[in-house]
């Protein structure tokens, strides 16, 4: 029980070091490593809280497919124009305002609810929570899965159109 | 971990031969690859150093270590020795969630006055219900070891490897993944451990409610239920492991050396565990899915425990073990000399023609096995008595 | 967490062996002084250009963003695979198979688009 107890803050302790340092890293690759690291985390957070299932597709689709993605973008690509553009200036310091504003959203609503997160949580799911997953998703949420098929069918055919689009950044080539 | 002092430290043991074994086995296939090579091309390879020149190894350590610790002026340091020791952790993770043998079942037992036990010892570093899962996540991490290299290098030649590196395992990851699927509607689990049981015994399937019997002096393996998968899942595991004929990320006409141009020594030794790791997961991926795991053909698992009745259970059970486990790697070296076979039989593909095989022939191929699959198997397993 | 802890404690040992292994390299390792040629970036006889990063056809940055999605669709994919056997024990076997074709319909049509497109072809 106490070793459960220690693993679990020090996970926390590193999850939130990690999200930490992705938003204050100056060198934006650096802050991608930070947030793979902290994807890995979250995917251990998942399989404590036994979904194992989602424990695995946080680590196969977020950790090694979509952040794969943002380092090979950040470290191939020569983005110092991209780079300067989002860092100064009017559009980026709305985003700053808006993102704060967010933030400070998110964290009064979380406040005025947090009472019910220190609830004790329903007895520990069973074994075979996967099996579960799989019986609810092909039988009550059967429309949202067909229709997330399609939704990812229009993201790919919209990849495509805008990798078409010559000007912008990639002109020079 | 376990429940006490003896029982975490058996595990942990566990766990770090496992990797251990990993490393170990890097100068062995080195040498088996630089002996069969010559072989194939019909050379006589390394033979002076010991016997078949065995202890050309413990002289590649020495070299190996005594060599210049180099870092890159304009390199990132810290990133740059980073990556080498990123390249080891996938591997070691999903080769440590695989099992390598029989559970091994230690009786009570009396020690420095107090009495231990019973435990159940599993021949895996540690087991999740999401075995496949776990396996297929870790090994999607191993694009960042070669992304970091490329980066902390600072090195064009290194950077277009790393580009291509990654561009390759993330293509054939979709066909390995595909693949993937048809075994476990084959066997509807994610246990490896599971997976192995349903094939042992001889080859009985039901169809129409009839059971077939008339195959049964075959052994029941996934390979007679999914030769395609299998053949895709191997091809696909090439890319994987960055080897010939898809070792493009190394090209040495185009890229010098790809992603490890600037590393040597220890450093870039440790990138060889990292990828012969790989070839050791995917060969004990292909036995486990495809060729029965650790059952011996003919032989039931129970029997195997019986022969060793004289012994205490602890004994028995351990002997059994050990016994699997010599069945488990001869079929896994069998996978590893395919690997090196190929290596020195192929020549490498264009970068064009890679991207090509990938997308457009194995995705489509692995797609139609998983349609055909769950058509077979709706045939097959449907109650069409009740 | 109990599972969990065996991969931390394992992580934790690779990074360890990794670190002790470079080091002790490094401490046996032979000597060289530090060269301002030796330290220039390999380059195959050319003077580096360290003005200009390597710049790469934006084809890999499209590969990956397909891959992503096709990625999640195969994900998708795994617990379908999983509890087809349950479906069909329990005689609802035509229903699973028909939820996973009018899904894999997509995912065709999607893939053979990319095909005819020529979003997948290098040169």
């Amino acid at each position: 029980m106490l070793w459960e107890a220690i693993g679990f803050y020090s996970l926390a302790f590193f999850l939130i070091f990690f999200a930490y340092k992705t938003i204050t890293a100056i060198n934006p690759i650096h802050s991608a490593l930070y947030l793979v690291l902290t994807m890995i985390g979250l995917a251990a957070v998942f399989y404590d809280l036994g979904a194992h299932f989602i424990a695995g597709v946080q680590l196969i689709v977020y950790a090694g497919a979509v952040m794969v993605l943002f380092v090979m973008v950040l470290m191939l690509f020569d983005l110092r124009a991209e780079l300067r553009a989002f860092s100064r200036g009017l559009f980026s310091g709305m985003l700053k305002i808006i993102s704060a504003g967010l933030l400070a959203g998110i964290f009064f609503a979380g406040s005025d609810s947090s009472i019910a997160i220190l609830d004790t949580p329903a007895a520990a799911p069973s074994a075979d929570v996967s099996r579960q997953l799989g019986i609810l998703l092909y039988t009550k949420y059967l429309y949202a899965f067909e229709a997330l098929g399609v939704l990812l069918l229009v993201v790919a055919v919209g990849v495509v159109a805008v990798s078409r689009i010559k000007g912008g950044t990639h002109a020079r080539h | 971990m376990g429940a006490d002092v003896f029982e975490i430290t058996v595990n942990f043991v566990k766990m770090v031969a496992i990797f251990l074994l990993m490393v170990q086995i890097v100068p062995l296939l080195v040498w088996v690859e630089r002996r069969g090579s010559a072989y194939i091309q019909n050379r006589f390879g390394p033979n002076r150093v010991g016997p078949l020149g065995l202890t050309q190894l413990l002289a590649d350590a020495v070299k190996f270590l005594t060599k210049e610790d180099f870092v890159p002026g304009r390199g990132y340091p810290f990133i740059y020795y980073a990556a080498p020791i990123v390249a080891m952790i996938p591997a070691a993770l999903a080769l440590n969630a695989i099992p390598l043998s029989s559970p091994v079942h230690v009786e009570a037992f009396e020690m420095l006055g107090q009495t231990w036990g019973p435990y159940v010892f599993l021949a895996q570093g540690y087991e999740f219900g999401i075995g496949v899962v776990f396996v297929l996540g870790v090994s999607s991490l191993a694009a960042y070891a070669l992304l970091l290299a490329g980066y902390g290098s600072n090195n064009k030649y290194s950077m277009y490897g790393a580009l291509r590196a990654s561009a390759q395992t993330i293509s054939y990851e979709l066909a390995m993944g595909l693949s993937i699927v048809g075994v476990i509607l084959l066997f509807n689990t994610f246990n490896f451990t599971e997976m192995i049981a349903q094939q042992a015994g001889p080859l009985v399937f039901s169809l129409f409610g009839h059971k077939v019997e008339a195959l049964s002096f075959l052994p029941n393996w996934g390979i007679f239920y999914q030769p395609l998968g299998a053949i895709i899942l191997f091809a696909a595991m090439f890319a994987e492991a960055n080897r010939l004929p898809f070792d493009l990320p190394e090209a040495e006409g185009e890229l010098v050396a790809g992603y490890h141009t600037e590393y040597s020594g220890f450093k870039f030794n440790m990138f060889f565990i990292g990828e012969y790791g790989h070839m050791f997961v995917a060969s004990l991926l292909m036995v486990i899915f495809y060729f029965g795991g650790y059952t011996l053909p003919g032989v039931n698992p129970e029997t195997v425990g019986k022969w060793f009745a004289d012994f205490s259970p602890t004994k028995a059970s351990l002997l059994t073990a050990l016994v699997l486990h010599g069945v488990l790697m001869a079929k896994v070296v069998f996978f590893l000399w395919i690997f090196i076979w190929v290596r020195w039989t192929l020549p490498r593909f264009r970068y064009d023609q890679l991207m090509d095989l990938g997308w457009r022939t194995m995705l489509p191929w692995a797609l139609a096995n998983t349609i055909l699959t769950a058509i077979f198997i709706l045939i097959a397993r449907h109650p069409w008595g009740s | 967490m109990s599972q969990l802890l065996p991969v931390f404690a394992l992580t934790v040992f690779v990074i360890i062996f990794g670190c002790a292994l470079l080091g002790f390299a490094h401490l046996i390792g032979a000597r060289a002084k530090p060269n301002k040629v030796k330290d220039e970036t390999y380059e195959c006889g050319q003077p580096p250009d360290p003005t200009r990063p390597p710049q790469s056809p934006p084809k890999y940055y499209q590969t990956a963003i397909l891959f992503i999605l096709f990625d999640i669709e195969i994900i998708f994919m795994y617990p379908w695979a999983l509890t087809y056997g349950d479906f069909i024990a329990q005689g609802y076997g035509l229903y699973i198979f028909l939820a996973m074709a009018f899904f894999l319909a997509v995912f065709i049509f999607g893939l053979f688009w990319e095909v005819k497109s020529k979003a997948l072809e290098w040169e």
